[in-house]
């Protein structure tokens, strides 16, 4: 019986075919934007994901805090390599881990100067590092040596300096004393967005000397995983076994370390070391309000246009239903029934639904394939809230079925009133009506 | 030939006179003593208030002119900076109390825990520079000799901070008035060697003070200059110092909440 209601309702649909294919274009555009918005806001995640576990964070971090006197507090991990013992047999999703100095200085050139977050690298243990940092000057190799650092273009222009210039770090040691360093810039990355706007990377060996730090202690040991979508319980496991072995493990907060070091840890009265075990997501939490807002704006978006194409639907409907009074009659008339018509009525909306949303998803897909194709450059100001230097569009596949399903699904609830008027119209006044 | 010898000794006495008298070194204890001089003179038995203006440029940005109050009870070394001017830092205010440097922010309402060796308001002034004189306490001094500085016979003296001591600059060199044992420059150096900060003292006024029973030397003038950024430069002029005690409750976080209401 269903197969009969589908070749009545494809019947039906291919007879009027202007109107149709014009309902259909506008479900289709409606989905293709709904497909390119989630793609933009899954690109940027990405692109977060990407940016900030090179510059800022691994998926996990092995970090914590040391506290000297109870006001003074440095993000160090005393030993590092002693806590990494405990926790490597645990991560076997681990692809590799590096240690990371942690530290902040003003850069001061012959024209300017700028305040930078500092890592100090090891650039040998970081493979993933070249595959995000794309050098425009110098040698990413050069930084392994002492007294040397890489700024992003950004900076090096604020700082109107290029590869080879010299540059002065001050930064006040973990007592508060103040220090100095005199390092060459060795390279000039191309920006990667808001992130690297104010990160710089110098030798680990520069960041320990500038804070006058042991060479066992770093920032953070930084876990770079196979799938990121982990990094919450391998979090979770690592947390547990340091403390068993002996460690006083932090809280889960979900704020990035520089937040907690102002705002809370300076705060709390303790002293000595105390390890915080977090993931990228909490080091980017500062960040994701960008995400939501995107997500927020492409929603209500997308909720206006949906409400447009479901009363248009409505209406389209309501009008076909009047067309085809006296066919619906004279169907009645020959025993169909009034849950048969109501189902032919829903079915074809759904078929329409269903073929519009699928179109719009196929065009969404082309569109960003192009898009990515095309690597646009967006203007420095979307590059710092996009978190993205080139436009970049992710659709996923199984996201593009969601919205088919939803699409289809919002395009047959709306048909409901028209389909409900045609199941109630009586055989004998449909079939006398003169449309 | 006598009359000749007498001219020769004569003249041999007035280059004799001439010529400037070599200097003598101080020993380690007169170096010392010069030190504890500067912060004896400095030294208030009972509590403090000054009122303080203090002007910071830097390069590329717009002058600001702080005004603001200093309160001390150096008994029990407590410290407290109120800010009185601009409008946007009214209300604001930094807290000494066991070490441990207290900043707050009535835009908030939240008091954040500072290193003592803070920028204060982002100058290139430090708690420092508005406390107690201890250099004798906090560093130990060497001499360095003796020199001119303009118009002024100068003992220059180096100081290395003791061990252990929490200081914002490991290494200074200070330049003494030889004639009021007053500080007229003062170089700050960084852990790395590098030459950090200089300043300059060039007007020092007394007050009596009724608790030390003798006069108390301030700077009413204090010219900060930042050596590695150029451009900067922070002065302060003390306008006014009032000796007399001060509220016993005064040093607390609920007092400086309640001046920002």
């Amino acid at each position: 019986m269903l197969s009969t209601d589908l070749r009545i309702a494809v019947r039906n649909l291919a007879r009027h075919t202007r109107r149709n294919l014009f309902l259909a274009a506008a479900v289709a555009g409606v989905t293709a934007l709904l497909v390119l918005l989630a793609g933009l806001t899954v690109g940027m995640r990405e692109s977060m994901l990407q940016s900030a576990s090179t510059l800022m964070t691994g998926h996990v971090n092995i970090a914590g805090f040391y506290k000297i006197t109870s006001g003074t507090a440095a993000p160090v991990v005393s030993d590092w390599e002693k806590a990494w013992e405990v926790a490597k047999p645990l991560v076997p999703e681990l692809v590799y881990a590096a240690p990371r100095g942690r530290g902040w200085a003003k850069a001061v050139s012959e024209t300017g100067s700028m305040d930078l977050v500092l890592a100090g690298v090891e650039i040998a243990r970081e493979p993933g590092f070249r595959e995000v940092v794309q050098v425009l000057e110098g040698r990413l190799d050069d930084l392994a040596r002492p007294n040397c650092i890489l700024l992003f273009e950004d900076q090096a222009k604020r700082l109107g300096v290029r590869a080879g210039d010299a540059i002065t770090l001050s930064a006040p040691t973990t007592r508060g004393m103040n220090n100095t360093a005199d390092v060459q810039v060795v390279a000039v990355a191309r920006s990667i967005g808001l992130l690297s706007a104010f990160n710089a990377f110098v030798s680990a060996e520069t960041l320990n000397q500038l804070y006058r730090l042991k060479a066992t202690t770093t920032g953070a040991v930084q876990l770079y995983l196979r799938d990121a979508a982990a990094s919450a319980a391998v979090a979770a496991r690592l947390r547990g076994a340091l403390q068993q072995a002996g460690y006083r493990v932090m809280d889960p907060d979900p704020q990035p370390y520089w937040q907690k070091l102002m705002l809370k840890v300076n705060s709390e009265d303790w002293t000595g070391q105390k390890l915080d075990i977090t993931t990228w997501e909490d080091e980017m939490s500062f960040l994701s309000w960008i995400v939501t807002a995107v997500s927020w704006l492409g929603g209500i978006l997308v909720t206006v246009l949906m409400v447009i194409v479901a009363v248009g639907i409505v209406n389209t409907l309501a009008i076909a239903i009047r067309e085809r009074t006296r066919e619906i009659g004279t169907l009645r008339a020959i025993g169909m029934q009034r849950v048969q018509v109501l189902r032919l009525t829903l079915l074809e909306a759904f078929l329409l639904g269903l073929g519009g949303a699928a179109a719009g998803v196929a065009v969404g897909a082309v569109v960003a394939a192009a898009v990515n194709a095309a690597r646009i450059e967006l203007p420095e100001s979307l590059q710092y809230f996009l978190l993205q230097q080139n436009l970049h569009l992710t659709v996923r596949p199984g996201q593009a079925l969601l919205f088919v399903a939803f699409v289809a699904a919002l395009t047959t609830l709306a048909a409901i009133w028209p389909a409900l008027h045609a199941a109630r119209l009586r055989p004998i006044t449909a079939m006398h009506h003169v449309g | 030939m006598r009359r000749l010898l007498l001219a020769l000794a004569l003249a041999l006495a007035a280059v004799a006179g001439l010529l400037p008298a070599r200097a003598r070194t101080l020993t380690p204890a007169e170096t010392d003593r010069v030190v504890r001089t500067v912060d004896e003179r400095q030294r208030n038995a009972g509590d403090w208030k000054a009122l303080a203006y203090m002007e910071a440029k830097e390069k590329d940005k717009t002058d600001v002119v702080y005004e603001l109050v200093v309160y001390r009870r150096d008994k029990d070394q407590r410290v407290m900076f109120l800010f009185l001017e601009p409008r946007s830092e009214q209300g604001k205010g930094y807290l000494r109390i066991d070490k441990n440097l207290w900043f707050y922010d009535p835009s908030v309402g939240r008091w954040e825990r500072r290193t003592e060796r803070e920028r204060i308001g982002g100058t290139d002034t430090r708690r420092g520079d508005l406390d107690e004189s201890r250099l004798a306490e906090e560093y130990v001094a060497t001499w360095k000799g003796d020199e001119r500085l303009g118009a002024f016979q100068v003992h220059r003296i180096a100081l290395e901070a003791n061990p252990g001591v929490d200081v914002a600059f490991p290494r200074l060199e200070l330049w003494v008035d030889q004639a009021t044992g007053n500080v007229l420059k003062r170089q700050e150096f960084a852990l790395s060697g590098r030459l950090m900060r200089t300043s300059y003292y060039p007007k020092w006024k007394k007050v009596w003070s009724e608790s030390k029973k003798a006069d108390v030397w301030y700077a009413e003038e204090m010219r900060f200059y930042d050596e590695i950024e150029k451009a900067n430069q922070t002065m302060v002029i003390i306008k006014s110092i009032d000796l007399r005690p001060l509220d016993p409750n005064l040093f607390t976080k609920a007092w400086l909440e309640s001046k920002s209401r």
